[in-house]
Formats: structure tokens, C-alpha cells, sequence
């Protein structure tokens, strides 16, 4: 999947959650022979860069701040946050 | 506006000293009484010298994985209506994200939330945050991140 066009994991390496996420989104994605391409933003300054130009949609998903585990769609601009579930990811991941 | 959901401009801040005990304090107005003498009405206006001056280099330091826990164990101690997560997986592994931040970004930033990159906005995600204006408080009963949740949560 082409940059512009990917789905987006934004996590960061000491998140609990989303260490407690990976085995779900892992799944997911076996499941539905779909790629989310995770980024990490505490350890990557080009990947924080990124998730700090979607801010605006990823603070509203995430209730005002730019929260990890966050994903976004960046053909449909649609972005949730949290410990979503697999039905979540989706409709999320659904262009 | 409740005073958890208000917004206190640093802007307003300034430094304090109890003139009896030298107990420094940085707000809007001091406390009326002095926590470490109990001096009244005891605090005095001073500048940033002047309270740079006092500290000195003492002050302590949190940098160890334990100072960290202990800070939060105070924090979230009896009395208050949240406590630490009972969960050890969940707090050591925040520790050591709050650690991380402060070696490679200045702060004990909370590691489960991304920095904006304004220095003064990015206080508000020093680790403990002000949790109770989030929506997930009210929501869930936790902090964003899980390490702090209300004392009452079933």
C-alpha cells in the first residue's frame, strides 16, 4: 500500500494498551488479508511528525488529545482511537 | 466550570516563599497556611533567582523505575477518590514510559499520548495528568493510559 493510501496504526513502544492491542489487530489482519502499517511516534520523530498532521481528527476520535493506540485511514480520513474492537477496525479500515 | 475542568494559565503563576520556613510555592496565590510550618498568611512574593537560590541542588531526583511507583503510590494514596491500577504489568510498563520521555524528551510524559510540540500545552501530559477532565474518566473510570482509576471502580 502506497503512502497517502495506507491504513495507520499509530502506537507508541511503551503503551500498555497497545502492546495489549497487537495480538488483536495481528488477528485482524489475517483475518481480512488487510495490512495496517503500525508507526511508532514516542521513538520516531518522522512517525510523531505524521500523527501530528492528522491531529485534528485523531484528537477528536481520541476525546481531545492525540492518544495512543489511534488508527488512521488516510483515504477515508476517518480515525478511531482506544482498545477498538475487531468490528471497529472494520468499518475503520472500510474505504 | 468545575475547578477540574478549568484551565490555569501559567501566565498567572508566580513564585512564593514562606518567610518562616522557606517552603516555596509556584501559583496564582499561595496557601493561606504553610504545609511544612503551618505559618499563616507566611508566604511572600520572591522572583525565579531567589527560588533557583533556595533549591540549590537539592530536590531529589525521580529517575529510577522505583522513585516513579512510589511517586504514583503517594499520589493515588488513601484518601483519594483514585488509586494506582492493580495490575503490575500495566504500571511497570508505564514507569518505564514515563522514563524513556524523560531521557529522550525532558518530561515524564505520559507514553500512551503524543506531544504537540508547544512546550506549555505539553505540561498538561506530564505524567500524572489532570485525568479527571478526561473523557474517559468519566466514561470509564480510568486515565487514558489505565494507571490511575477511581477508587469506587467495580
Amino acid at each position: 500500500m502506497s503512502e497517502g493510501d495506507r491504513l495507520i496504526w499509530f502506537s507508541g513502544r511503551e503503551c500498555v494498551h497497545c502492546k495489549r492491542l497487537r495480538p488483536l489487530v495481528d488477528d485482524f489482519q489475517e483475518e481480512n488479508n488487510i495490512d495496517i502499517t503500525e508507526l511508532e511516534v514516542w521513538h520516531n520523530s518522522d512517525n510523531a511528525k505524521l500523527m501530528r498532521s492528522y491531529g485534528d481528527t485523531i484528537k477528536e476520535a481520541c476525546g481531545g488529545e492525540l492518544g495512543t493506540p489511534s488508527f488512521y485511514n488516510e483515504k477515508t480520513g476517518k480515525a478511531i482511537c482506544g482498545m477498538v474492537t475487531k468490528e471497529q477496525l472494520k468499518t475503520w479500515a472500510e474505504a | 466550570m468545575s475547578n477540574l475542568t478549568r484551565e490555569y494559565p501559567i501566565e498567572d503563576k508566580r513564585l512564593w516563599r514562606c518567610h518562616v520556613c522557606n517552603d516555596l510555592h509556584y501559583g496564582k496565590m499561595p496557601p493561606m497556611i504553610c504545609p511544612t510550618c503551618a505559618a499563616r498568611n507566611g508566604f511572600v512574593l520572591i522572583d525565579r533567582s531567589e527560588a533557583l537560590k533556595i533549591i540549590g541542588e537539592r530536590g531529589g531526583a525521580i529517575s529510577s523505575k522505583s522513585d516513579v511507583l512510589d511517586a504514583w503510590r503517594r499520589f493515588g494514596g488513601p484518601g483519594k477518590d483514585y488509586m494506582l491500577v492493580d495490575d503490575e504489568e500495566m504500571y511497570t510498563g508505564l514507569a518505564e514510559g514515563v522514563l524513556e520521555n524523560l531521557k529522550n524528551h525532558g518530561f515524564r510524559y505520559c507514553p500512551c499520548r503524543l506531544t504537540s510540540g508547544d512546550p506549555v500545552e505539553d505540561l498538561k501530559l506530564i505524567c500524572p495528568c489532570q485525568f479527571e477532565a478526561q473523557r474517559v474518566w468519566s466514561e470509564k473510570g480510568e486515565c487514558w493510559c489505565g494507571l490511575f482509576v477511581k477508587r469506587d471502580k467495580k
